[in-house]
């Protein structure tokens, strides 16, 4: 069932503000029901039975991503990830690709910034055959240096691939900028070059340190039993026994110096452009209240301001918003947009104007509804899809959120006031502090880094001369 | 929903997932399906028309998407952008997708909210009052530059398309040529409404967690009385046979070659398409599909490659083999492997097993499909759209039926070297001093190709 994939969206903003949506609750009690359990070699278990449609999905997240990628070996989880897809001890990765195939099943490994997760969709009938391989490449996997070596080429040239992307180029420069040497500081799937270094050593030992089931979740939904799921996990996922040691925290990067312009030149019709300072981590008791204040600001698509002055009023951009990226450690705060390079001056003036001026006014009482009417009606949305299920079920108990979470999180957002989402934008929004990273026609764009400094600062006045 | 029961039996051919479908056409010619789904407590709320780039004339390309955006910027009783404020603070998501032959508005909503895009909806078929069409359209162009412009391998697929269609409107982009956005006006969109979004030139799908009974009731009174405009006209436009290969070359700003192979072929109207999916997922579905194993395992060509055929495009549309290069290797090189894989399916019979893969790879993606109700119902919508929602029950079926004998039959019709359109994409790097003085202007990356076909086509 190919889709057409010449279609055109409206908006493509969506993506990049769905990651504050991660779960938000019902006006009534709703049809999600989790089961937890602990197997016998530590492993937390979570359930959600749907049996509408004979589908299954499981997800494994292991304590293997890439804030895990030791000095100077960027990429390391995402390659071991790509590596345990490539068969087991008795399979080679062509006779496991075919007996996935064979079932219409999907199966696979990839290694996110914080976790790696493992997992298959299959039809209900291939549940058991499926798991069986993809228990067969977490427990038994072949890891062969032939193998590795291809997935490392495969890899290296997905890199160059994906560094042609203005936008893949901005993040990567910005997350450089921001978090220094520290474990979000690199790309996930590493650097060409660093990747080009990695041995099918490095890979076997990353495997043997974090893939360890004392620290994993899985999650399972769909048309199955959990005393089932249960008993044949018991059964099938054995070994990989112990935890993995904690990581510390690292220490926050310092504040930019003024406004800190890296400028990328490409040629490139539209300047691709990344501004932000470092953010929160989940478990941060401000996650909420910054919620509120970035779907106002910038997260809520249309309902929000910068799209509202930027692309509304303004016609500046197609795709523009804000992230709160709260992660295992702090994040980014990040805004992203994309506007001709000729454009790129005005844009950038609007959005520092924007933030000074929730920081200095604040937010109406009717922008604090919406928001609050949104983030709390949108929950039951996050449950159409046995993907979304499981992802919501691994973040329940790898963020400790409990699983009355979906009970706590509308008096949460309910508690928000105007006073806290002012709070929110002097506290976490710098614009006389803030990293531009832009990757652009730079004889084009002119960036006038002088001007935009003293917006930044809140020098009107100034700013306009030099315009 | 019933599916469970129904797509194991084999060749399932007399019951399936629309049984539980219940339709109405108002008085107006508005057609309703509206499908009860109670996985979750929310809805999908769906309405269709029936235009895209396809029904476009020369010189006005991009406008069915322009419009697609201004249903956005207000109606006689909203503001600009009110509509999504309204839908976000009932909980909802909204958005709207524009294709070569459809215009989708869709709405995502707690089943008790679906009053609310009911009457959103109805208001903007009615009532088209858009405001800001100057800033709204400097956004289309920005959106332009974003997925066409500054992508290589999109703006590659657009010269590819321009070059296979010669009469046929699929030869220009769905959001329409940069020259053509910057010229459209006001005036058209509202006189290109008034014709394509009338209530016979519609179609609304629901599915989700409601009584059927009830939401039909809602949609007729919201919807009734809304009067037609002139009657479409019809699209008469057919694409003769292509008379020999062609190919393209396209230099854009890029590090990695690309190419692009098209060859046309019919839509689900013809009995050939089931056996030219087959075709497709044999090429790229999965790592143990042959494009796959041969150019990224194998032969370590390509970053990566695939093939692509929707046989529900409204008229007959192109089958798509792709890769992208790897560092170092020659774009012919790879193409000459991909064709020996397009010649191996023309020479011989596709093995039994590799043939019920296929099989099995259709039928679980059709049942995953099943998994989000905005998929559902845009399923429903394009077979509706296509001759009736029916086909879905029969997707299946007619896959199951096809054979070694017919993949090698439509390879051989089709998958031939006179019927297709080879482009190639020429990295000029990434840099602005490697285009030699090329990468100030406008969109002037596509000149080559516009001069070769504007004689053609004017």
């Amino acid at each position: 069932m190919n889709r057409r994939h010449y279609g055109t969206l409206r908006f493509a903003g969506a993506a990049l503000w769905a990651v504050m949506v991660i779960a938000i609750l019902a006006p009534r009690a709703h049809a999600l029901q989790i089961k937890r359990m602990t197997l016998s070699n530590g492993a937390v278990l979570l359930v959600s039975e749907e049996h509408k449609l004979p589908m299954v999905t499981v997800s494994i997240a292991f304590d293997a991503g890439a804030r895990r990628d030791p000095a100077g070996k960027a990429g390391l989880a995402a390659l071991t990830a790509r590596c345990l897809g490539q068969g087991t001890k008795e399979l080679s990765a062509a006779e496991f690709n075919q007996k996935v195939d064979f079932m219409g099943s999907s199966v696979g490994v990839s290694a996110g910034r914080d976790y790696a997760v493992a997992g298959f969709t299959s039809l209900e009938k291939y549940q058991g055959a499926t798991l069986a391989l993809l228990t067969g490449i977490l427990v038994e996997p072949g890891l062969r240096d032939s193998d590795i070596e291809r997935k490392r080429a495969e890899t290296v040239a997905e890199i160059h691939a994906q560094e042609e992307e203005p936008g893949y180029t901005a993040s990567v420069a910005f997350q450089k900028a921001l978090f220094g040497d520290t474990p979000y500081g690199h790309p996930q799937d590493g650097t060409a070059d660093s990747v080009a270094k990695l041995t099918p050593a490095d890979v076997r030992a990353f495997y043997h340190q974090y893939y360890k089931l004392g620290s994993a979740v899985i999650a399972v939904t769909g048309d199955v039993r959990a005393d089932e799921v249960k008993a044949s996990l018991e059964k099938s996922l054995t070994g990989l026994s112990g935890t993995v040691a904690p990581q510390a925290a690292p220490a926050p990067p310092p504040l930019a110096k003024g406004l800190d312009a890296k400028l990328i030149d490409r040629s490139v019709q539209q300047a691709n452009i990344i501004m932000g300072f470092d953010g929160i981590a989940r478990a941060n008791p401000d996650y909420y209240k910054l919620q509120v204040m970035n779907y106002i600001f910038g997260g809520g698509g249309f309902a929000s301001r910068l799209v509202k002055i930027v692309r509304s009023e303004n016609g500046l951009a197609y795709s523009i918003g804000s992230v709160v990226d709260a992660g295992k450690f702090p994040g980014a705060y990040g805004i992203r947009l994309q506007t001709k390079n000729a454009s790129a001056n005005e844009a950038l003036k609007l959005i520092l104007e924007q933030m000074r001026a929730i920081q200095q006014h604040g937010v109406t009482d009717s922008e604090l509804e919406g928001a609050k009417k949104f983030l709390i009606g949108s929950f039951p949305l996050k449950f159409d899809r046995q993907s979304a299920i499981a992802g919501f079920m691994l973040g329940i108990e790898l963020d400790r959120l409990g699983l009355d979470y979906a009970d706590r999180y509308p008096k949460l957002i309910q508690a928000v006031t105007r006073q806290d989402v002012q709070e929110m934008a002097r506290k976490y929004l710098h614009p006389d502090a803030i990293l531009v990273v832009a990757v652009a026609n730079l004889k084009d764009a002119a960036i006038n880094t002088t001007m935009l400094s003293q917006v930044a600062a809140g020098d009107a006045d100034a700013a306009r001369k030099k315009q | 929903m019933f599916l469970g029961a129904v797509v194991f039996c084999a060749g399932a051919a007399s019951a399936g997932m629309t049984d539980a479908v219940k339709t109405e056409t108002l008085p107006n010619g508005l057609k309703v399906i509206v499908l009860e789904n109670h996985k979750a407590a929310v809805a999908s709320f769906n309405v269709f028309y029936r235009v895209g780039s396809r029904n476009e004339q020369f010189g006005k390309t991009g406008i069915s998407h322009l419009i697609e955006h201004l249903m956005f910027k207000g109606t006689k009783k909203l503001g600009p952008e009110e509509f999504s404020q309204i839908i976000q603070a009932n909980g909802g998501e909204d958005n709207a997708m524009t294709s070569a032959d459809y215009t989708e508005y869709f709405e995502n909503i707690n089943r008790d909210r679906l009053s609310v895009p009911i009457s959103l909806e109805s208001d903007r078929m009615a009532n088209f009052d858009p405001r800001e069409f100057t800033k709204e359209r400097a956004v289309v162009a920005e959106e332009r530059r974003l997925r066409t412009d500054d992508q290589p391998e999109d703006a590659l697929d657009e010269q590819v398309r321009a070059a296979a269609f010669v009469e046929h409107p699929y030869h220009w982009p769905v959001i329409g040529w940069m020259q053509d956005i910057q010229r459209l006006t006001l005036d058209d969109a509202k006189a290109y409404h008034q014709i394509y979004y009338s209530p016979q030139n519609a179609l609304i799908v629901v599915v989700g967690d409601f009584n059927a009974d009830q939401v039909l009731k809602q949609i007729a009174e919201a919807f009734g009385s809304i009067k037609n405009g002139p009657k479409p006209p019809p699209m008469p436009e057919v694409e003769p046979e292509q008379q020999g290969g062609k190919r393209v070359e396209l230099r854009h700003a890029a590090n990695l070659p690309a190419f692009e192979e098209a060859f046309h072929v019919p839509n689900l109207k013809s009995p050939d398409a089931f056996p030219l999916e087959i075709a497709s997922e044999i090429l790229s579905d999965g790592k143990s599909s042959r494009l796959y194993k041969k150019l990224v395992v194998e032969k370590r060509m390509v970053v990566s490659a695939g093939a692509g055929y929707d046989m529900t495009s409204f008229d007959p549309n192109l089958f798509v083999v792709s890769g992208q290069m790897r560092p170092g290797v020659k774009t012919e090189a790879a193409i000459a492997e991909a064709d020996a894989e397009i010649a191996a399916l023309r020479d011989h019979p596709v093995g039994a097993e590799e043939l019920q893969k296929a099989k099995n790879l259709e039928q679980a993606e059709f049942v995953f499909s099943q998994d989000s109700i905005l998929q559902e119902a845009m399923m429903l919508g394009v077979y509706e759209m296509l001759g009736s929602y029916k086909m879905v029950d029969r997707y299946l079926s007619n896959i199951d039926k096809v054979t070694a004998a017919d993949v090698q039959r439509v390879a051989r019709k089709y998958l031939v070297a006179d019927n297709r359109t080879v482009g190639v994409l020429i990295p000029t790097g990434v840099l602005p001093h490697q285009m030699g003085g090329g990468g100030a202007g406008g969109a002037v990356r596509h000149a080559e190709m516009i001069g070769e076909l504007g004689e053609v086509t004017r």
